[in-house]
């Protein structure tokens, strides 16, 4: 290795700022972060050392000492990348309508899909929301999507904001319903839960902290346009 | 019971207005310096007339009532008071008007976001009644060098031209055209991908998504699409604009053309833009290959923005007349961040040069009348009055702690024993 002196590394800093400035990418804990991992790992950037057993980091770099890697809950990608702490982030899009951010939303990464769904006890008489009783019930993680699905079709419920194992709300007679994320609808079979409607479907996205990406920081550009050919070239295989 | 000011509200202590007065000062300094004239408008004005120009929703303005039947609400920018004021209460005036101000500014932080300021502090100039490429590189460049004053480090101006980009979505079928700006505007490319457009069209929408970089690049590329004749002539005049900046400005503007940049209402008329400063932690990464790679773990400000609006004068015309204007505030919370990684701003607040001691009380109106004998010099002469209960220990080491190096210790008979600390 070689040691450079301070006034060096700052002119070369300014020499080459937009290209050695090291991008930082939020990855979401998780369901997502195998794929996630193995998706920047086919452009050159390895992060798999988060998925080691042992690891307790919260940021890495690749081997290359390109990117930076932060491991952060799903619900906090975007917060990273709104506030610029990270130039790129992969989350789902039901986080995205969740939370609304104002972050640049570049690509359907086509992986992690699952959907938002309506479930009611199997023994219950409800087969489609209409049916739900007016001020009823439901328990959810997604209050805006909730809020948002039940006001569509002009249905008044209570929504009860639950942070987990939502399955309970139902179970436990709390209330009538849940709003929540399906993928296999296993969960919701061992407990006694069916589906009665999805609200939508959603995938991996990747997101952009938006004046990085007008600016191109960092050469972000060249990253998504990686990313994008990797995941055409990924979905073309799998058909 | 705790009185807390409100969520969002904030106090600002002695050092902190000196370092924003510091900047403040400068800028006004600028705007002066380019004939500007400084113009004060309320900071209440009613509902109507800050939301009448369609860049402001009624939810983010702060609203008030009082007895009359229309809603008040406090300014969340300049801009609709000084259109109104100058139009109506200035008509008379020459042309063009060069009008700058200082104020503050409130906006109602948007849901969940809780306890985000609401109060803001601005400067900025408006460049009324006058239009054409020349207005316009006035107003950049008078921009350039209030930040180049300031010595703001690392700044970029991000330019559009909203009627270009306009034009450029007109050929978009009416029913699906403000979807493609929302898109556009917003930088969201999954939706805009998924909307039913032609194959071309689709073309033209992701072409119009990434239409930024370097000028010369990006206008080489609109001249290869196809321009109704009013398109081509505001690509003529952004052309001209673009070669007159890297004339005029010292060094080359650190400009990025982008033509995305532009809202999902029609208020801006011209050119439109942001300035934007990256904030580098120089977080040092390990060597690779000889060269240091740093984290890019930076904060991006935008310091200021602003645009041309040449149908905006026109809601506040009694008559209904229009008249070019354009003009950018600048935001001074986010200089003041900036500026506080540089060794440009103050560091401590104004120390006192004296503090005056009356030995006796029958020294009282002695020390009174000789601190204001000190006071009343050419320069500034900070000059402070002991107000008694305190030992002369006590005393030098308030001096001391509070950075006073002289001390006049007033007799009773009213002379002055002079002591530096």
């Amino acid at each position: 290795m070689v040691l450079i002196p301070d006034f060096y590394f700052i002119f070369a800093l300014l020499l080459f700022n937009f290209y050695l400035l090291m991008i930082v990418i939020a990855l979401p804990k998780g369901a997502l972060l195998t794929d996630s991992i193995k998706l920047f790992k086919s452009i050159g950037l390895d992060f798999s050392a988060f998925l080691d057993k042992g690891n307790r980091q919260l940021q890495i770099n690749d081997p290359t000492n390109t990117a930076k890697a932060l491991l952060v809950r799903a619900q906090d990608v975007p917060v990273y990348v709104e506030y610029g702490q990270a130039q790129l982030g992969i989350v789902g899009y039901d986080v995205l309508r969740e939370k609304q951010p104002q972050v640049a939303k570049l690509t359907d990464l086509k992986f992690g899909y699952c959907r938002m769904s309506v479930a009611v006890p199997e023994t219950s008489s409800y087969r489609r929301t209409v049916e739900l009783p007016p001020h009823g019930r439901v328990a959810s993680k997604f209050v805006n999507c909730a809020r948002e699905y039940f006001h569509s079709i002009d249905l008044p419920v209570e929504i009860i904001p639950l942070y987990g194992s939502v399955e309970l709300g139902p179970i436990t007679g709390m209330s009538e319903a849940i709003v929540d994320l399906v993928s296999t609808g296993r969960t919701l079979k061992e407990n006694g839960l069916i589906e009665i409607e999805v609200l939508y479907e959603s995938t991996a996205r990747l997101i952009a902290h938006p004046l990085s990406y007008r600016l191109n920081r960092g050469n972000i550009h060249e990253w998504v346009q990686k990313l994008r050919n990797q995941t055409e070239a990924s979905t073309a295989a799998r058909k | 019971m705790i009185y807390q000011p409100p969520a969002g509200a904030r106090d600002l202590l002695p050092l902190e207005v000196a370092q924003k007065s510091w900047i403040n000062d400068r800028l006004q300094q600028v705007f002066q310096k380019w004939g500007y004239q400084r113009i004060v408008t309320s900071t209440l004005e009613w509902l109507d007339t800050l939301t009448a120009g369609g860049a402001i929703e009624p939810s983010t303005v702060i609203q008030l009532r009082d007895n009359s039947e229309k809603t008040l609400g406090l300014r969340p920018e300049l801009t609709a008071s000084i259109a109104r004021a100058a139009v109506t209460r200035m008509a008379e005036n020459t042309y063009p008007q060069r009008l700058c101000y200082r104020a503050n500014v409130f906006r109602h932080p948007p849901q969940n976001y809780h306890g985000r300021q609401l109060e803001f502090y601005q400067a900025g100039v408006e460049l009324l009644f006058a239009g054409g490429v020349l207005a316009d590189a006035e107003i950049l460049l008078l921009l350039a060098h209030c930040l180049e004053d300031l010595g703001i480090p690392d700044w970029h101006i991000l330019l559009g031209e909203a009627g270009l980009t306009r034009s450029l979505l007109a050929v978009f079928p009416q029913s699906i055209r403000q979807q493609v700006r929302y898109c556009i505007a917003h930088l969201d490319c999954i939706t805009l991908e998924n909307l039913s457009l032609e194959p071309q069209l689709k073309e033209r929408a992701l072409c119009l998504f990434d239409l930024r970089g370097k000028a010369e690049d990006v206008l080489e590329k609109i001249s290869g699409l196809d321009l109704d004749p009013s398109a081509r002539a505001i690509v003529s005049n952004l052309k001209s604009l673009i070669e007159l900046l890297g004339r005029s400005f010292s060094k080359p503007l650190p400009l990025i053309l982008d033509l995305s940049l532009i809202e999902t209402f029609d208020y801006y008329t011209g050119i439109v833009f942001e300035v934007v400063n990256y904030r580098g932690d120089l977080a040092k990464g390990e060597a690779r290959g000889g060269v240091a790679a740093t984290a890019l773990q930076e904060r991006s400000r935008i310091l200021g923005k602003g645009g041309r609006y040449d149908q905006l004068l026109g809601l506040y015309h009694p008559q209904g007349i229009t008249s070019p204007g354009i003009g950018f505030a600048l935001n001074i919370e986010d200089l003041h961040s900036c500026l506080l990684l540089t060794d440009r701003l103050p560091q401590q607040t104004p120390k006192s040069d004296w503090l005056v001691i009356p030995k006796t009380p029958e020294a009282e109106s002695a020390a009174f009348v000789y601190a204001q004998k000190l006071r009343n010099s050419e320069h500034i002469v900070r000059v402070e009055i002991d107000l008694g209960g305190r030992s002369p220990t006590e005393i030098r080491e308030y001096a001391r702690a509070c950075r006073i190096e002289r001390l006049a210790w007033i007799q009773a008979d009213g002379t002055p024993i002079i002591e530096t600390v």
